[in-house]
């Protein structure tokens, strides 16, 4: 078990690593002069481009602006911003705690309702009510999602507000503050749930009806169990385990779908923060919420892999 | 008279795609406390659906006609609530394959428990588990930790746990090695006799069913061909399908199953040889220092359990796995290393494999399964008439009706000799089989074996037979040598080897197969 | 002899056709395929494309569905139906070219990791695991960011980005393929690398690699819209992402103009959802294992 955990986390620092390095890669390598590509469409003199060259740092040899870049990562320093001239850590760790609370709450949300219509679906599979969630789960799957948020914010109208996480004018104090950012997070939420849930609907549903030929269920039958039993005790916590998986799995869409939600509701979380930088193109600020959401989404699928652990036998032993 | 589970004449019918399927026709069999009654027939001639309807446990798309009476009570008129209630507490079933019949993700502990909850018994696991002699620390595992005798054990355990007057048992030892079989039969023999417990039990191998039962009945295509005490069935079969089952299943010793005569594996060149051979695998030392021979025109039998190495040793022979230390040689010159050598070696020396439903592409036709061979060495000549000969010589006659066919709308026995084809039509000096008749419906497997017979008689075909079956190796084979832990134990003549066997372990094996009453025990019965 | 096995695979086609054609889903998905592929193609040939020049447009900006505008005008007063309409061309070109690179990389890395094991397969699945778990919206955008605005980026973006998931599916499956005891057999009889996967594991894990692709084209239309939506799109054509990008900048939702946020989204839907009700048919015919659910 330590053993394993050790090699889980060691696998995780070398693709924080890779994260890293790929960050470079994007953003220093590719572009070519990188600042040729931020000040794409603007008029600047040679001596600007120089000067910000130099504050970038990319006048020099590309292998020592990779170690620079390299032990200026591991202290946590992703450069300047380039709009807002000011740390890019420092934007991101403004940006963090919106956006983990609208992906948390949509995805526990998301997961709840999206398991239990599974298990419903697959256990009645061919129902009118099967049919009609699974189909529902397919056309929501395919909307993209900045699309269902503008549509559900033109039908809502005045009832929430559109955009921004809290109104100025909002007293300062805990329950007022609460209640005004539920009021403004529960389109963006709404969004996100409508999206998301279908993927766990489906991936819980097909789970479950692969488990329904397993041999174990015809021995809990013969044991005099109910139905409702042998659903309940034998077949959903087996079929639950891959399901498990695949939703942390899935969590890079969860991401995805922040970016544009965010965009759409102008929430001030790391999705937004993302579309700004790239609007710009603020070079250093994106490669810094590169590294930061793909190293997130890296760290959820370890702390994933571990649950796994705890929660399979099977895997638990080998 | 019949008292515990009685069916009158039970038909059951599966709705299909094509229409109605009958499995089981006009069935009547009784049981009373006590007694044993042995189910005995190939796959799919309906044993295992007669055990699933005694507690009503078929697919919807069965319908069933008849009676079946479990202590004078039809189970087809019970209500839901009075079905649940019978189940596990007045019968309850043995399944087979335990792997996949417990609870991956459930402790074993609970999985006994649970049905005694459910019907209000008082008991104790571990007292259950004592009587499968497993410890009690066992309720604590899951079903993956425990080996598949283990978990054949606590299958039984839970059939015990709410003390059932009848016990249906699926196959119960089919997975299971010789040695570990044996034991699962000397467990349930004991608690029948100690608990006079009615025994149903279902098998496809008339010998187990000779060693455990009282009472036999022998099913082919939904109806009991025959039935009567299982010494009687046994040995003097009346219908032809019973003879041909006992056939299947040789005693070691008995003259009249031996189909070779000593003089028959003369002293040909040796072919194959390896000497000193190992295989690891990281710190598992699969094949540990094996010095085997086999000579032209000679049927060497390989015997041992599985995990003792054998296939790994088979697979080395072949080329297909590069042994760790040691050297192999075909007619005294070393296997070649390079891809090209190895390909032309291919030709002198073919595979045979387990299970001939898997070892056949289900996508390619006969004609394109057997000339594939061919087509990788690029032989010249008339490839469709290389073809139709390899495929008589397999005795599939006329070959060109085979052509076209795919496996699936072949039998078990055609497909094997559709794999054999395939190997024959690359004109191969040496055959390695293995387990080549394992899969097969016990009524083909006597053909099988004699096509290996015949091929080494007319062509001159040396073959190396893996198997842990000894009456198979006491069937065909000259030689035997005996594999243990990756270390051949012994080896000599089949009747040096099996009538007065040296090693400790080759007495285990031979003590191990189950005996019927219809040769008298030799004399390495007593040793341990 | 080939003629019999000729006549073989068009039965087996045939039959394939059937048992797709009695799933309602999956024939209403193709028939909706096939309407948009021929809307798309005729549209240089049934429209007069200079509507879309935002410098000849006669009507009024903003103007809700009429008569002569049946889903009324954009902010530069161009006709939504007709932008949408040409949209479909781009969305259907970019899903589809980006799905090829994505299946193609995937297919390759996903059959190479299984068959040949050792330090190659460690390499490439350590390599595809790395990248399945990257959220790739994330590393999409990165990319276009950086890369000259075109279509060819955005096809890039999204085919180098989308691919980790065919490759884990294909692996999964050549594995189950070379388990089997016929791969054992093909070897004993002499077959190298090339005979294994060219007679025996391609043909099994091509099936699944079609369904597959199926359902990529779906995830790659959603995925250039996004894009196309966050602005990264190319500039001088008109997508249904690049639509909803301009319906957004321009304020839409505010200006309550419904007839310009509905119909790119709708044909987005539309499209997707034919792709996916397809590749669910397929999955179920082409896969044994689930006949008979769903």
């Amino acid at each position: 078990m330590i053993r394993h955990l050790a090699g889980k986390v060691g696998g995780a620092l070398v693709s924080l690593l890779f994260v890293v390095a790929l960050g470079f890669l994007l953003f220093r390598v590719i572009p070519g002069d990188p600042v040729v590509a931020m000040t794409r469409g603007r008029p600047v003199t040679g001596d600007q481009l120089a000067e910000l060259r130099a504050r970038l740092g990319v006048d020099k040899p590309l292998t020592e602006q990779f170690v620079d870049y390299l032990a200026a990562a591991v202290r946590g320093d992703f450069g300047t911003s380039y709009v807002y001239s000011r740390p890019v850590l420092e934007l991101i760790g403004e940006r963090l705690w919106p956006t983990v609370l609208l992906t948390g709450t949509s995805t526990v949300l998301a997961v709840v309702i999206g398991l239990w219509l599974g298990i419903r679906g697959a256990w009645r599979r061919g129902s009118r009510s099967d049919r009609i969630s699974t189909g529902l789960a397919l056309a929501q799957w395919a909307m993209p999602t900045f699309w269902l948020g503008m549509l559900l914010s033109l039908a809502t109208g005045d009832l929430f507000p559109s955009g921004g996480m809290r109104y100025p004018d909002t007293p300062p104090d805990f329950l007022s503050q609460a209640v005004d950012v539920a009021h403004h997070m529960v389109l963006p939420c709404l969004t996100m749930i409508a999206v998301v849930y279908a993927q766990y609907l489906l991936v819980m549903r097909s789970s479950l009806l692969e488990e329904m030929h397993a041999d174990y269920l015809t021995t809990a039958r013969a044991k005099g169990l109910r139905d409702d039993l042998v659903r309940r005790r034998h077949a959903v916590p087996n079929a639950l385990l891959p399901t498990v998986t695949l939703v942390f799995l899935h969590l890079g869409l969860v991401v995805s779908g922040a970016i544009t939600v965010e965009t759409v509701f102008s929430w001030p979380g790391l999705g937004l923060l993302t579309y700004e930088a790239l609007t710009g193109p603020d070079l250093p600020l994106l490669q810094g919420t590169f590294v930061v959401l793909a190293g997130a989404v890296i760290t959820m699928n370890v702390v994933a892999d571990l649950l796994y652990r705890v929660l399979d036998p099977r895997v638990r032993a080998s | 008279m019949n008292g515990l589970l009685e069916l009158r004449d039970l038909s059951v019918h599966y709705r299909t795609a094509r229409g109605e399927v009958t499995a089981v026709r006009s069935v009547s069999l009784g049981l009373d406390a006590g007694q044993t009654l042995g189910l005995a027939g190939e796959s799919g001639c309906g044993k295992s659906t007669v055990a699933m309807s005694v507690l009503r446990l078929l697919p919807r798309d069965a319908r069933v006609e008849g009676q079946v009476l479990l202590d004078g009570e039809d189970v087809r008129g019970m209500s839901w609530g009075r079905l649940r209630a019978v189940r596990w507490a007045a019968a309850s079933v043995v399944f087979q394959g335990a792997m996949h019949a417990l609870n991956p993700v459930h402790r074993v502990g609970e999985q006994i428990a649970e049905p005694m909850r459910l019907h209000g018994v008082t008991g104790s696991v571990s007292a259950l588990l004592d009587q499968v002699e497993l410890p009690s620390r066992a309720a604590r595992a899951y079903p993956h930790e425990l080996s598949g005798g283990q978990k054949q054990r606590v299958m039984i355990a839970m059939a015990l746990a709410c003390e059932p007057r009848l016990v249906i048992a699926d196959e119960p030892t089919t997975a299971l090695d010789v040695v570990v079989q044996a034991q699962v039969l000397d467990v349930l023999k004991r608690l029948v006799s100690e608990r006079g417990i009615g025994l149903v039990m279902i098998s496809h191998d008339l010998s187990v069913l000779a060693s455990t039962c009282d009472r036999l009945a022998v099913m082919r295509h939904g109806q009991v061909v025959e039935e009567g005490p299982a010494r009687e069935v046994i040995t003097s079969p009346a219908h032809p399908h019973t003879q041909a089952l006992a056939a299947a299943f040789p005693t070691v010793g008995d003259p009249a199953s031996r189909q070779v005569t000593p003089s028959e594996g003369a002293d040909g060149p040796v072919l194959l040889r390896a000497s000193d051979v190992h295989v690891s695998f990281g710190a598992t030392r699969a094949v540990a220092g094996v010095d085997l021979e086999v000579r032209a025109g000679e049927i060497v039998a390989l015997v041992g359990q599985s995990g003792s190495g054998k296939t790994t040793l088979a697979r080395t022979l072949l080329g297909l796995q590069k042994p760790t230390a040691g050297r192999v040689l075909f007619e005294g010159r070393e296997l070649p290393r390079s891809a090209s050598g190895l390909r032309a070696y291919r030709r002198q020396v073919q595979l045979v494999l387990q299970d001939p439903t898997s070892a056949l592409n289900p996508r390619h036709s006969v004609y394109e399964a057997v000339a594939e061979g061919l087509r990788i060495h690029r032989v010249d000549g008339d490839e469709s008439a290389r073809v139709a000969e390899a495929l008589s010589q397999a005795e599939l006659r006329p070959p060109e009706l085979f052509f076209p066919s795919l496996p699936h709308e072949l039998s078990g026995g055609q497909r094997q000799r559709v794999v054999i084809a395939g190997a024959l039509a690359l004109g191969p000096r040496l055959l390695v089989a293995d387990e080549p008749v394992a899969s097969l419906d016990a009524s083909v497997r006597g053909e099988i074996l004699a096509l290996l017979l015949r091929l080494r008689r007319e062509l001159g075909l040396a073959a190396l037979v893996i198997t842990h079956d000894l009456g198979l190796a006491w069937t065909i084979a000259d030689r035997v040598a005996v594999m243990y832990r990756g270390e051949l134990v012994e080896q000599g003549t089949v009747e040096q080897v099996l009538l007065s066997p040296r090693h400790d372990y080759t007495r285990t094996l031979l003590a191990a197969v189950p005996h019927d009453q219809r040769s008298t025990r030799p004399n390495w019965t007593n040793s341990p | 002899m080939t003629a019999i096995a000729w006549q073989r695979r068009r039965a087996a086609a045939r039959a394939t056709w059937r048992e797709f054609a009695s799933q309602r889903g999956g024939l209403v998905g193709l028939i909706g395929l096939a309407v948009i592929t021929v809307l798309a193609v005729l549209a240089p040939l049934v429209t007069d494309a200079s509507g879309l020049d935002v410098t000849r447009v006669t009507a009024r900006p903003w103007e809700p569905p009429s008569a002569s505008h049946w889903l009324g005008t954009d902010h530069n007063g161009r006709s939504v139906l007709l932008l949408t309409w040409w949209g479909t061309r781009i969305s259907l070109v970019v899903g589809l070219a980006a799905t090829v690179l994505s299946v193609l990389i995937g297919t390759v890395v996903g059959i190479a990791a299984a068959h040949f094991g050792g330090w190659v397969s460690a390499v490439l699945m350590r390599f595809t695991d790395f990248f399945l778990v990257l959220p790739s919206l994330v590393l999409a955008i990165a990319l276009s960011t950086v890369l000259p605005r075109g279509l060819g980026t955005i096809v890039l973006a999204i085919g180098v980005t989308s691919w980790p998931a065919t490759a884990r599916l294909v692996r999964a499956q050549t594995l189950a393929v070379e388990a089997r005891p016929f791969i054992e057999r093909a070897r004993a009889l002499g077959g190298g690398h090339g005979h294994v996967i060219g007679r025996h594991v391609l043909p099994a894990v091509l099936p699944l690699v079609f369904v597959n692709t199926t359902l990529t084209v779906a995830s790659a239309i959603v995925a250039e819209s996004t894009l196309s939506f966050l602005g990264l799109g190319d500039p001088t054509r008109v997508s249904w992402g690049s639509l909803l990008h301009a319906a957004n900048m321009h304020g839409a939702v505010s200006q309550r103009a419904w007839w310009f946020l509905v119909p790119p989204g709708l044909g987005v839907v539309c499209v997707v959802l034919a792709f996916t009700l397809c590749g669910r048919a397929l999955e179920t015919v082409l896969n044994p294992r689930l006949k008979g659910e769903r």
